[in-house]
């Protein structure tokens, strides 16, 4: 396969997602722009210019028409997805790490960090009330005091959101009430990336203790792990095959003292059931910091500590390949 | 008066190149001036854009950039498609239709590694760290007790090290004083002794030196007088186009090409050897004055090298 290579972020990609249908992909990075990118040719469709630090998470509603992105400038900001207009600023009191749009986009949420003596806060928004917007009210506030979340989706029907924490814990934090519904606590570490199914029944942790685990969403249950000798930054459920593809590699600081051969810095894929790698794929020349596939499963695209984002379309062998048991 | 000669003679071919060069910068410079570049043009054939643009770079020489398109027309749900025609934004707002160069190459082909079992990954993996290689091996070897470690770090240097040394001087001595008195009495034991310290023995000292040279010995080679020289080749000359030129006249029993160290590139003569002189004669009369690659071959008989 050609990689198709997406060079418009000067600073290492932080987040790459698509759309419901796959036809858009958003990349975020460390540094100030949000891109958005046709998947098919990898042609760009244009920027959301306004953060003015870091952007660590986007994300975008089931229609495609708003963009929510957070960044390390204390704000979490929404776009019109056709114009790149900003439509909403709401301001935090420190960086925004991770956010998302409820299944129906008229619920946002977005979680803060700790952060120059703030507590980390899962803030819920309803978009439907301009109200709240307008006062920087969020509807919901969760405090988390003692471990951050460091990333969060959310789970079936809009009624939950699964949170990861820095000491490796799950927390299940109602989107009524704000209360804690289910906690687990498998990753030793801190937890990198969580990315649900098609079909949200299932989740996807990748760990800093060089593990992904897959979850069920609604009990928590713990179903496979897959391991690997390095931290994983990012992994993603196929949604065609039982397959999971990882990336990672070592850690940004330890890149200059080992080269790249040994860094194993590959997507890596994995057979969900069988918990086996079977397949690599080479091409950054840093670690990955995010994966994504595209929702027809036929393409995956990731994004990586040397600031490019690499659309991969699959060959034939990759769909004949069967894994012997 | 050479340098008179000098002044009247025409300039080489080279200058005049060169001079020519200049001309045609100020022509694209007027060019330039004017904006009178062509104008880039698009043409559609079936399904292959073609966008020909034209450039001048900081040098001022003029470039001509093609560059094809597959146009595919692919079926997409409404929204995609509605998607797909919304106009472009941000820092992408002046960007052409179709990928802007700028932001989104093809890149090299990379292949899924599949993996069949596990114990194929594990191998594979102590193949590509380099430093496992060296683990295995000493790097480092004490001249005192031949440990792991540095001389200078070793823990006998202060118990060992002097009584060697002492060793070593009485060893000296002894070897000295028995020359001296007994005469011819052991010789040999000396030279391997010194070849052992590592210490520099002049070729006419070292083992063998009384023999004589066996390399150096006029040996000539039978296929020599079946060889001929080829001069006058094209830079482009590979092995393989002097083995198509000469097979049909005989067996080959040797080519050699003379090429550049560092370029690769051929320098201009071969020497190929046949089997038979008939042969040799033949391809003399053949190629000789041949036209190949633009430039006319010159084959001869080679001369022995006189060394």
């Amino acid at each position: 396969m050609k990689p198709i290579l997406l060079q418009g972020h000067e600073r290492s990609i932080t987040q790459i997602k698509y759309n419901r249908e796959g036809d858009l992909l958003f990349s975020v990075a460390k540094d100030t722009v949000t891109n958005v990118w046709y998947s098919v040719n990898g042609e760009r469709l244009g920027t959301y210019n306004g953060h003015t630090g870091a952007v660590w998470c986007v994300d975008c509603d089931w229609d495609t028409k708003n963009v929510l992105t957070g960044s390390a400038d204390n704000s979490c900001r929404l776009w019109d997805c056709e114009t790149g207009k900003q439509l909403a600023l709401l301001h935090t009191n420190s960086a925004v790490r991770t956010c998302g749009f409820d299944f129906s986009g008229n619920i946002i949420m977005f979680s803060t960090d700790k952060q120059m003596g703030y507590q980390c806060y899962l803030n819920f928004f309803d978009l439907r009330d301009p109200q709240q917007i307008e006062d920087n009210q969020p509807y919901l506030s969760i405090p988390c005091s003692d471990h951050k979340i460091t990333s969060a989706v959310w789970g079936p029907l809009g009624e939950f959101v699964i949170a990861g924490h820095e000491n490796g814990e799950f927390n299940q934090f109602s989107a009524k009430s704000g209360e804690i519904l289910k906690k687990a606590k498998e990753h030793t570490k801190q937890i990198n990336d969580i990315q649900t199914s098609v079909d949200l029944t299932m989740f996807i942790s990748a760990s800093k203790d060089n593990t992904a685990k897959l979850f069920d969403s609604t009990s928590l249950d713990h179903i496979k792990t897959f391991k690997t000798e390095r931290p994983v930054n990012s992994a993603a459920i196929s949604p065609i095959m039982e397959h999971v593809v990882m990336g990672g590699g070592q850690e940004a600081m330890e890149v200059t003292t080992t080269s790249t051969r040994i860094g194993k810095f590959e997507a890596r894929f994995f057979h969900a059931a069988y918990e086996e790698e079977f397949g690599r794929v080479k091409g950054h020349f840093g670690p990955i910091n995010c994966v994504a596939f595209h929702p027809d499963g036929k393409s995956y695209s990731s994004g990586g500590e040397d600031g490019y984002v690499r659309i991969h379309y699959f060959d034939p062998q990759y769909f004949d390949f069967e894994l012997e048991a | 008066m050479p340098s008179i000669e000098y002044d009247d003679s025409k300039p080489s071919w080279a200058d005049q190149v060169e001079e020519e060069g200049d001309e045609a910068d100020q022509q694209n410079k007027s060019l330039e001036e004017y904006g009178t570049l062509p104008s880039p043009k698009e043409t559609i054939k079936g399904n292959i854009k073609t966008v020909t643009e034209y450039k001048i770079d900081d040098d001022g020489k003029k470039f001509k950039i093609v560059r094809t398109f597959k146009i595919e027309t692919r079926k997409a749900s409404k929204a995609v498609a509605r998607r797909k025609n919304w106009k472009k934004f941000g820092n992408s707002e002046f960007d052409a239709p179709g990928p802007n160069v700028a932001t989104t190459t093809v890149s090299d082909d990379v292949f899924m590694t599949f993996i069949s079992s596990k114990e194929d990954l594990n191998a594979q993996d102590q193949d590509e760290d380099p430093m496992n290689k060296l683990k295995g091996q000493k790097i480092v070897s004490c001249r005192i007790c031949k440990g792991d470690h540095w001389t200078t770090r070793c823990p006998y240097k202060d118990t060992l090290g002097p009584m060697q040394k002492e060793l070593a001087e009485q060893l000296g001595l002894s070897t000295g004083d028995k020359d001296k008195p007994a005469g011819s009495a052991e010789p040999e034991p000396a030279q391997p002794a010194q070849s052992k310290t590592g210490k520099y023995v002049p070729p006419s000292l070292r083992d063998g030196g009384t023999r004589r040279g066996e390399s150096m010995q006029p040996n000539r080679r039978a296929d020599d007088n079946a060889t001929i020289r080829v001069t006058n080749l094209s830079e482009d000359t590979r092995e393989t186009d002097l083995q198509e030129l000469f097979r049909p006249f005989g067996s080959i029993s040797r080519i050699y090409l003379a090429k550049d160290k560092n370029t690769g590139q051929s320098k201009g003569f071969a020497f190929i050897s046949f089997h038979r002189r008939e042969d040799a004669a033949r391809a003399i009369a053949g190629v000789s004055g041949f036209g190949y690659d633009h430039l006319i071959l010159n084959v001869e008989w080679a001369k022995p090298s006189n060394n």
